[in-house]
């Protein structure tokens, strides 16, 4: 695959959690276009170990001088962003993919509501630099823990004004999504992005008002969660591999130097899907693109995100 | 026919059922399109409100209609009554609306023209097709509509040059695609069957 080389021009805290990183192209050129939603995965090398992470860019589309990702440090993690939060400084080289979109903005939509939890703002820095540009209807709704947290918010404040409604739980302020999606114009389209418990209640309180399901929109990256370490062989390639705990499958094919499709890395594009030809145990889908029916039918898995107990996992690779 | 053939864009029409998460129900039918709106309520009455436009023809369902829809029905003359009466309504209409089309290919589609003017897209309407498999056909030369087309090949109202009726289909214009069938050679037509009765 092929990719970009960056380098850091500049880090800012942002809140407690959140740093806030510019990548410039390393030879000073331009960086390629891309569209309000799109992300890129960024590759960090943590003592050897290749970790690629997909991170939201939130500048303006209209930029191509710079990229802008923010990274939440999560403490229960396999390390990328806490290595993103200490190790990378100003100046240090990174490789980072293409920008690719899996949550663009509905044109035909005819006003656009964002609900954002926390990190989640990130995605839709850059889309309402899309919809202002549009002129279009939009609302941001944005919740997040208390007010040293909330990321962006003054910036935001002043770029969106009277479309910007902040909810915060030390406040005890609280987003009704009953109240907020019951009475809404034809043509609207929602889009969320946050905690998993948010983007759940958000899909279901839209679902069950009767919204049709292709105004409902998401975006949850899944970080590889640790599991049991499994052994997996390919077919193709003739070889059996170890996955350790604390690493994802796609990350041992890769380490074993076989060459595998990938583009989100977080469970969500589908790109990576493996066809699964034997296996004696439980496969553990941890990915929101494969179907319960093909979950369950375990002949295919989402190798960035799932893992697999027993002994035996033949791929098709 | 080859065995497999299909289009993507060849719209596909299916049984209209009931959606059980919806705020209200618009169902739109002409001609026999209504006995597909009766057939919904065969299948339970819905707790949300529903609001059926029909346009009639010679057939008089008003009475029927009248008991299974109470309340808001619209019984209109033509298809042309029926497409203001949909606009008229439509400013009122909330998310949560679903909305349901039985009728022919072309009333379908005229009907998703007015819809699509109010932020409903195609994809959120539900089409039962009923009454004849007829195609409105899009001239590629000249440009012009024709309607009711039921054979292989039709005569183009506006340039009359003799068009194939291909299966590729534009969700925006509610036409199927007419190319000049004899330009190499001109005259020589194949044979000109009924396939779109």
């Amino acid at each position: 695959m092929s990719m970009i080389n960056v380098k850091v021009a500049a880090i800012e805290q942002v809140t407690p959690l959140v740093k806030h990183f510019t990548f410039v192209k390393e030879d000073g050129s331009s960086l390629p276009a891309f569209s309000g939603g799109s992300h890129v995965v960024v590759s960090i090398d943590i003592g050897g170990r290749v970790h690629r992470n997909p991170y939201s860019l939130m500048g303006s589309p209209m930029e191509n001088e710079a990229y802008h990702i923010s990274v939440r440090r999560q403490e229960n993690s396999r390390g990328g962003s806490v290595f993103m939060h200490e190790n990378v400084t100003v100046g240090m080289p990174l490789k980072i993919t293409y920008p690719m979109n899996l949550f663009s903005l509905a044109k035909k939509g005819r006003k656009h509501i964002l609900i954002a939890g926390g990190i989640g703002i990130t995605p839709f820095m850059s889309q309402i630099a899309d919809l202002k540009r549009m002129g279009a209807n939009y609302e941001l709704h944005y919740a997040f823990r208390s007010p040293e947290h909330g990321a962006f918010a003054a910036q935001l404040k002043e770029s969106c004004g009277d479309h910007l409604h902040c909810y915060i739980d030390s406040n005890a302020t609280r987003l009704d999504l009953e109240a907020l999606l019951s009475d809404q114009p034809l043509g609207t389209h929602v889009y969320v992005c946050g905690p998993s418990p948010m983007v759940v209640a958000t899909l279901e309180t839209a679902r069950n008002l009767g919204w049709p399901e292709n105004h409902i929109h998401s975006e949850q990256f899944l970080s590889p969660p640790i599991g049991e370490p499994f052994k997996i062989q390919l077919a193709r390639s003739n070889i059996e591999i170890q996955v350790s705990a604390e690493m994802s499958m796609l990350e041992a094919i890769e380490a074993a130097g076989v060459e595998a499709d990938f583009l989100c890395r977080g469970g969500v594009c589908g790109r990576c899907e493996l066809d699964v030809l034997e296996t004696d145990g439980a496969l553990l889908h941890n990915d929101h693109f494969l179907t319960d029916s093909e979950k369950a039918s375990c002949k295919k898995i989402m190798p960035c995100v799932s893992r697999a107990k027993g002994e035996r996992l033949m791929l098709d690779l | 026919m080859e065995h497999g053939y299909w289009i993507k864009s060849k719209p596909v029409y299916n049984a209209l059922v009931w959606h059980e998460k919806a705020t209200a129900h618009l169902i739109i039918a002409k001609n026999q399109g209504v006995l597909v709106a009766l057939k919904l309520f065969q299948q339970r009455q819905p707790t949300q409100p529903v609001t059926l436009l029909y346009a009639q023809d010679g057939t008089d369902y008003a009475k029927t209609l009248n008991k299974v829809v109470p309340a808001g029905l619209d019984v209109l003359n033509s298809e042309q009554d029926l497409l203001v009466s949909l606009k008229n309504i439509m400013p009122n209409m909330r998310m949560g609306l679903r909305v349901y089309v039985a009728g022919s290919e072309g009333f379908i589609w005229s009907v998703a023209e007015v819809l699509k003017t109010f932020g409903v897209e195609d994809a959120d309407i539900m089409k039962e097709l009923t009454d004849t498999l007829a195609r409105t056909i899009y001239c590629v030369h000249c440009k012009a509509i024709t309607h009711n087309i039921t054979t292989n090949i039709g005569k183009c109202s506006g340039c009359e040059r003799m068009l194939f009726v291909r299966d590729h289909f534009s969700r925006h214009l509610g036409a199927y695609m007419g190319l000049m069938i004899d330009a190499e050679s001109p005259g020589e037509l194949p044979e000109i069957e009924e396939i779109y009765p």
